[in-house]
């Protein structure tokens, strides 16, 4: 890894710097909540944000995705070659968006995310837990790869991991504005990850975890909070992994149709429904616990399919707490 | 575009058969003689009907790989997109991509017996199975055990009547049974005592013995049938590893991207549509809510 500094007073022209790669989009702050949203200056971001709503995801596998266009009879597809910055990612959505990856991107890849991937340039941003995260427990606290820039917070300036051939590519047109890292900036950085680390209010045992959800399967507390959910499915749309989609032809007049897919969810009766009105997850216990089932799954070689970001607790109306059920579930084993 | 797994190829309705009053058998050619060349599947694989415009379906191939220049699908009149599909008619276009998923292991079974248990519209696929191992000859004996709620239901009849009549010649066995009577199934069972009778696909098991150490069974048919037939085998020593069925599931995209087909717990998650539709017992013992 190359490290270099960005001190303070130069972020705004590297800001600005990044303008030649294409739209740049951020975190910021609307009403309670944080979105990411194409920003024009460094001040309209709120980078000191714990999360947004919708994770960033939504840039590469949209909530609704005309994918072909039927016209005369035949269809057309068209992929974006627009290339655009993501600004200020936290390392669980970079971990999100690398499972992503392993699923949009494996054989055969799939075109509209692939191109859009390959448009998006990722600059990471240090971040402090709240109450909600417990991205430390599954080991996605720390981005090692999948950005091209990641900034850590130093009380003059950021220290600037470089990630990818591209990051290497702009901190070279930009050389003007970065600096050599100090022996102090190493300490600095130092305290802050440490500092960071004892900041975790949540954890998730994950010692055995699979497999002891896979022994619970009947245990009653799947149906307790199976009874308080709301089945909205919320926590699919703003989590960073969930991409289930549903896919729609439309008419949009007598000679031209769409297809679209957007987002579902594994919590809509239809998700397990077959033709003949066969339904595989007929209840609301067995969707509520299919979804721990496919956040909780190890896969040897890319780990659990939840990063620990919170988002799905923060924003659940009825107030379930995801490693909560994970704990009772394991509890009521004894 | 063909580089776009989600763009279909056309295809050209060569035929329209009714089955029966709910399933049609539509015989299709690709419009590209290449893509037609280059489509090659195996017995138990499935493609995505795309009418264009309307949407898409998933179903599987009934017709075999031994029998070139055109594909067969079963089709079931069961929603809104197969009702539209059973509208069409022949010279029509529709779009077809795949094949997808797995397929039976046919060359790890030749020189073995084949035990083909069908429930209803699971004849479908096995119909693939079936004439494959018949036109290749290099299987031994092949029983088929055909279950169905009553004559008028019963897919590819003149085929399957044939077979049972015929069958033998080509070490092929067929049974039937169905659960509703009618005056056809009187008619067969006095001609077949032995081979035809009232009651359930798992009826038709009785007086049949197999040489476990040679003989692969392979299910496809309603949720509901896999526990019992697979039992029946179990019953009989069939080991686990030799016991292969194919599953249904609602899938939108057959490559593993929509997530509709995943199965299985925090241990075990399979996606149908990619590391199926076809699975052993022993696959069914490790993932939970496989059948």
């Amino acid at each position: 890894m190359r490290y270099i500094k960005l001190p303070s007073e130069n972020f705004e022209t590297f800001f600005n710097s990044l303008r030649e790669w294409g739209k740049i989009y951020g975190p910021v702050k609307k009403g309670e909540v944080y979105s990411f949203q194409e920003v024009q200056g460094a001040g309209d971001m709120a980078l000191d944000y714990n999360r947004t709503m919708l994770p960033p995801k939504k840039f590469f596998v949209r909530p609704r995705d005309q994918i072909l266009h039927l016209k005369n009879g035949r269809w057309e597809n068209g992929v974006d070659d627009e290339r655009f910055v993501l600004f200020g990612l936290h390392s669980c959505d970079i971990h999100g968006l690398k499972i992503l990856d392993k699923v949009y991107l494996g054989e055969p890849a799939d075109p509209y995310y692939k191109a859009r991937r390959k448009n998006a340039l990722i600059i990471g941003i240090s971040c402090m837990p709240d109450e909600y995260c417990f991205c430390k427990s599954l080991g996605t606290d720390f981005a090692m790869d999948g950005f091209d820039l990641f900034l850590h917070e130093l009380p003059d300036g950021w220290l600037v991991r470089v990630g990818s051939v591209r990051g290497h590519e702009i901190a070279w047109e930009n050389e003007e504005l970065f600096d050599e890292v100090t022996e102090e900036d190493i300490q600095h950085f130092k305290e802050f990850e440490e500092r960071r680390a004892s900041s975790f209010q949540r954890k998730l045992s994950k010692e055995g975890l699979a497999d002891m959800l896979d022994l619970a399967y009947n245990s009653p507390v799947w149906k307790k909070y199976a009874d308080i959910c709301l089945a909205c499915g919320n926590c699919n749309m703003v989590c960073p992994t969930c991409r289930c989609y549903e896919v729609c032809d439309k008419w949009i007049n007598a000679y031209e149709a769409v297809r679209e897919r957007r987002y579902d969810s594994c919590f809509m009766e239809s998700h397990g429904l077959v033709a003949g009105g066969h339904n595989f997850r007929p209840t609301r216990l067995d969707r509520f616990r299919h979804r721990y089932y496919c956040k909780s799954y190890f896969d040897p070689s890319a780990g659990f399919n939840c990063v620990g970001c919170g988002r799905c607790d923060e924003f659940c109306p009825a107030g379930i707490e995801h490693v909560k059920v994970l704990d009772e579930v394991r509890g009521s084993l004894q | 575009m063909s580089e776009n797994p989600y763009v279909s190829h056309e295809a050209r309705i060569l035929e329209v058969k009714d089955l029966t009053p709910r399933e049609k058998l539509f015989t299709l050619r690709f419009v590209d003689p290449e893509v037609g060349e280059n489509f090659n599947f195996k017995p138990g694989q499935f493609v995505i009907v795309d009418v264009r415009g309307f949407g898409e379906f998933p179903i599987s191939l009934c017709s075999s790989p031994t029998r070139k220049g055109y594909i067969q699908l079963c089709i079931r009149k069961a929603g809104r997109m197969t009702k539209f599909v059973h509208k069409m008619r022949e010279g029509e276009i529709v779009g077809i991509r795949g094949p997808y998923g797995n397929d039976f292991p046919m060359e790890e079974m030749e020189d073995s017996n084949l035990v083909l248990v069908a429930g209803g519209l699971g004849m479908a696929p096995l119909r693939s199975v079936l004439w494959y191992a018949i036109d290749s000859g290099r299987y031994e004996q092949i029983w088929l055990f055909y279950g169905t709620k009553a004559y008028e239901d019963l897919l590819f009849r003149d085929e399957v009547v044939h077979l049972l009549k015929h069958g033998d010649a080509v070490n092929c066995k067929v049974k039937l049974a169905y659960e509703v009577e009618s005056p056809s199934c009187v008619y067969l069972e006095k001609g077949f005592s032995d081979r035809v009778c009232r009651g359930v696909v798992t009826d038709l098991f009785r007086g049949e013995e197999f040489d476990v150490e040679n003989t692969y069974a392979l299910i496809c048919g309603p949720p509901i049938m896999y526990k019992f037939v697979v039992r029946e085998l179990l019953n009989r020593k069939l080991s686990p590893g030799r016991i292969y069925m194919t599953l249904e599931r609602r899938m939108r995209c057959g490559i593993g991207k929509c997530g509709h087909c995943v199965v299985g717990t925090s241990t075990s998650l399979k996606y149908v549509c990619k590391d199926g539709p076809v699975f052993t017992y022993w696959d069914a013992l490790s993932t939970r809510g496989l059948i």
